[in-house]
């Protein structure tokens, strides 16, 4: 699953988009790529913190631009992956939740 | 240095290129008014540096003094063409280049600030 | 009043004094061959057209208006046209004293500062436009 964001964000692991199809809850998809994570909250905190990254890079660079001094295509592509990697975890966090509340639902 | 907050900073560009925007349109509304000289703005990272400051009081009436609430002075600009007879200074080919810098700036700031506040609503949201 | 539409008012400003100058030079050439009507009468004088730049409080900006339009002091060119119902004892009629490259030239450059200060309208324009658009989802 971590891998297949990764992809998503311009630098193509491996991994790729097979295995963003693993989001089961407990369940143990495979993962390749960069930093193996031993659990479940772990690979979500990697996520987050791309995440942030990306966001803090996109603001850096949008500030450097309104002062005047930074390129204009390097500003616009760090502002997209920022939107493309804010998009994808709010989607991931969309889905925890539903897939929490339907947990809770389950009768025992 | 405190961190800079990205919305207060793009409100504030926008403010200084509308104010350029005025002192341009002025100058090339006078390119033929005998005795008038060409305006502009402070540049943008001089802003930065003194926001507290008022620059209000460099300003002499015969000037545009207005449009400082903000303290974005606007004053002669340098000029190191050919003196005309009519003693203007205002040379349009140059305010219109300059009208061009404003705008894709603009378009920079407007583009930018939307991206970040629908990255906030979307954050917000459900 | 704020920043964008004060360079709307100074920018309008403009245009009516540049469609002063191209009325004043419009004149001069309609007029470049009017002469008088009675023996050794003064034919049409060139109009000559001044700006004075007033600074406005309300919008902290220099508006343009016409200060003055005035008459052009230089002498009369006197042709030969013994048949003009104008024509002096010699036979010498006054012309007005317009020059019609120079009124040629002037037309040119109201139009170019016309066309200027139109470019300032649109993009001051579509400026406040960017700005609103900035709440449209």
């Amino acid at each position: 699953m971590i891998p297949g964001i990764g992809a998503l964000q311009f630098k193509p692991e491996v991994g790729g988009a097979d295995a963003a199809t693993g989001l089961i809850p407990g369940g143990a998809a495979p993962l390749a790529g960069e930093g193996i994570a031993s659990s479940f909250a772990d690979a979500l905190s990697q996520t987050v913190g791309k995440t942030i990254g990306t966001l803090q890079n996109a603001e850096q660079m949008s500030i450097q631009a309104l002062k005047g001094d930074a390129d204009t295509r390097e500003v616009v592509d760090a502002v997209m992956s920022a939107q493309q990697s804010l998009q994808t975890a709010v989607a991931i966090r969309d889905k925890i939740v539903s897939a929490y509340l339907e947990v809770s639902r389950m009768a025992i | 240095m405190e961190p800079v907050n990205l919305f207060g900073l793009a409100a504030k560009q926008a403010e200084w290129l509308a104010v350029r925007q005025s002192s341009i349109a002025g100058n090339i509304a006078n390119a033929n008014t005998p005795g008038y000289t060409a305006t502009d703005v402070l540049p943008f990272e001089k802003v930065l540096d003194h926001t507290a400051v008022s620059l209000r009081a460099t300003q002499s009436g015969h000037l545009g003094s207005g449009a400082t609430e903000a303290g974005y002075a606007i004053r002669p600009q340098d000029y190191t063409g050919a003196i005309m007879p009519s003693k203007n200074t205002v040379v349009v080919e140059n305010e219109l280049l300059k009208a061009g810098e404003v705008r894709r700036s603009f378009e920079l700031n407007t583009a930018i600030v939307k991206a970040f506040h629908s990255m906030m609503m979307s954050v917000a949201k459900g | 009043m704020d920043a964008l539409t004060a360079a709307l008012k100074v920018a309008a400003s403009g245009l009516g004094a540049q469609s002063e100058r191209l009325r004043v030079v419009s004149e001069n050439l309609a007029n470049a061959q009017s002469t008088g009507t009675s023996p050794g009468a003064d034919p049409y004088r060139r109009k000559t057209i001044s700006f004075v730049s007033e600074l406005d409080r309300s919008s902290g900006t220099s508006l343009v208006s016409v200060g003055s339009i005035d008459r052009d002091r230089s002498d009369f060119p006197v042709e030969f046209q013994p048949g003009n119902e104008a024509a002096d004892a010699k036979g010498y009629v006054k012309m007005p004293n317009v020059n019609t490259l120079i009124e040629m030239a002037d037309m040119q450059e109201a139009n170019r500062s016309y066309e200027a200060n139109l470019q300032v309208i649109k993009q001051a324009r579509e400026l406040i436009s960017m700005t609103i658009d900035l709440m449209r989802s």
